[in-house]
């Protein structure tokens, strides 16, 4: 997990996963990973709409509102404002699917785009994905949506971000591999279209690569996050906006 | 006939390695490279119902068969979409193989249309699927699919969504069910129709679906 290319004035932070972790296997990575969970009775996988593969017949799918959960008419009214206004900006599917079933199951998860998944165990953690990065969870896990502030919508990845924590199993997918970069007390800049997501104590802010007009317009970076601080941050090894582009010019 | 599948499983690739005298029939398009020493015929296999019957299914119409008549050679084969390819010697009973997964196959394997009614249709893997039958031990077949491919056991029952699925063994019944229990539910879910399978036999099914990928991308397309 700790790549010695990253050190350097850095040390390797490790992130223990102890605590006893969903049994899951992920498979086919790095290009076309896809997620198996096995269930026992009672547990419940909650998934990205459409992201199912195939599942056991014993588990039943329950389709709720992406907004966490709470009753009540006026709640359920502003659960569904709340799971509109991430479907369109903050780019996670309004509905999420509930796996559950009396008895065991197994189900397979994988995302439209091609890519990785990575499985993180939380016990308490906060961790911040960009938008479309998440996948599923097992446990408490609340899925809030974060304003990356007004410099941020200059990034069209990065307007809004997810903030998952609580207690439980969480996996998130790339487009492309994913790369772990640990900081501790230093900085790094990523290209805001290959952000998958970070944890632990750091500051992010949207800023340009270079300096000046010249290397903002001609060096094809546009905006970056640039982090500093501890932590970890996850980066993808393709960029889709870099994909929406080369497939345009095709079409004309 | 000694077939390797390289570069698995993104950007899979069948490396065919044919003796004297051994041939492989493939889609038409699906060579990448071959030695100079193989021979490349084309045909339509089945005739002119064949070739329609085949273009109809989403295979191509005509097909190359490779044949090694002046001593060893090899041909590389690929499908067009990245993924996964897999080399299948075919059982007793058959195989069913989406047509647009079947790349290439022992010249001797009976590779026929059929119709595969309207629940196929309607689930989206179009209207007809193929049955590939061999007729002796040891005929193989190979095909390819949108990510990577799983054989999933099926021992009972089994629910696929379906776009992910890419053959199946013929000992297995299939039909047409809502995914969710009710039909919002199955539609606001995004998962709409799903295979359930029966029986005893093995499924594959590829990783990613397609045309979820395709919409994906499709969606923030400037409008053309």
């Amino acid at each position: 997990m700790c790549d010695p290319r990253h050190t350097g004035g850095r040390v390797c932070l490790w992130f223990p996963d102890s605590g006893e972790s969903m049994q899951h296997q992920i498979t086919h990575g790095p290009s076309f990973s896809m997620l198996r969970v096995d269930l026992n009775p009672g547990e419940t996988l909650v998934a990205e709409a459409g992201s199912m593969v195939a599942r056991s017949e014993s588990l039943q799918m329950a389709v709720k509102l992406n907004a966490g959960g709470s009753s009540g008419f006026l709640s359920k009214v502003g659960s569904l404002l709340i799971a509109i206004v991430r479907k369109f900006i903050g780019g996670e599917s309004l509905i999420v699917n509930h796996f559950s079933g009396p008895s065991a199951g197994s189900i397979w998860i994988a995302p439209a785009m091609s890519g990785s998944i990575l499985h993180r165990r939380l016990q308490g953690e906060k961790l911040v994905l960009s938008s479309g990065a998440y996948v599923a969870s097992v446990g408490n896990v609340d899925v809030n949506m974060k304003f990356g502030g007004l410099s941020s919508i200059l990034a069209k990845e990065g307007a809004f971000m997810l903030e998952v924590g609580g207690q439980g199993d969480l996996w998130f997918n790339s487009y492309g591999g994913i790369e772990t970069v640990d900081l501790n007390g230093g900085t790094y800049i990523v290209d805001n279209g290959h952000l998958v997501g970070y944890e632990g104590n750091l500051q992010m802010t949207m800023t340009t690569a270079g300096k000046g007009l010249m290397s903002f317009a001609a060096s094809g970076e546009g905006v970056v996050c640039k982090f500093s601080g501890s932590g970890r941050i996850y980066i993808q090894s393709r960029n889709v906006e870099s994909l929406i582009g080369y497939v345009t010019r095709l079409l004309v | 006939m000694n077939i390797n599948v390289l570069y698995r499983p993104g950007m899979a690739m069948a490396k065919v390695e044919l003796q004297h005298g051994e041939a492989i029939r493939a889609e038409a398009g699906a060579m990448i490279g071959m030695s100079t020493s193989l021979n490349m015929q084309t045909g339509m296999t089945g005739g002119l119902g064949g070739g329609l019957k085949r273009m109809f299914g989403g295979e191509s119409f005509f097909q190359n068969t490779y044949t090694a008549h002046n001593g060893p050679g090899e041909v590389l084969l690929a499908h067009s979409l990245p993924g996964d390819i897999e080399v299948m010697e075919i059982p007793q009973s058959g195989l069913f193989i989406q047509s647009t997964s079947y790349i290439a196959s022992h010249p001797a394997v009976n590779v026929a249309t059929e119709v595969g009614g309207f629940k196929n249709w309607f689930g989206g893997e179009g209207l007809f699927v193929l049955r590939a039958t061999a007729s002796g031990p040891g005929q193989s077949v190979v095909f390819g699919a949108f990510g990577g491919i799983q054989m999933l056991p099926c021992d009972g029952s089994l629910l696929i969504d379906n776009g992910h699925l890419v053959a199946w063994d013929t000992t297995l019944t299939h039909s047409l069910v809502k995914s969710g229990s009710g039909f919002i539910s199955s539609f606001l879910s995004g998962e709409g129709l799903a295979f359930r399978f029966q029986g005893r036999g093995r499924i594959w099914i590829q990783t990613r679906n397609p045309k979820e990928f395709g919409q994906s991308i499709a969606s923030r397309l400037p409008p053309v």
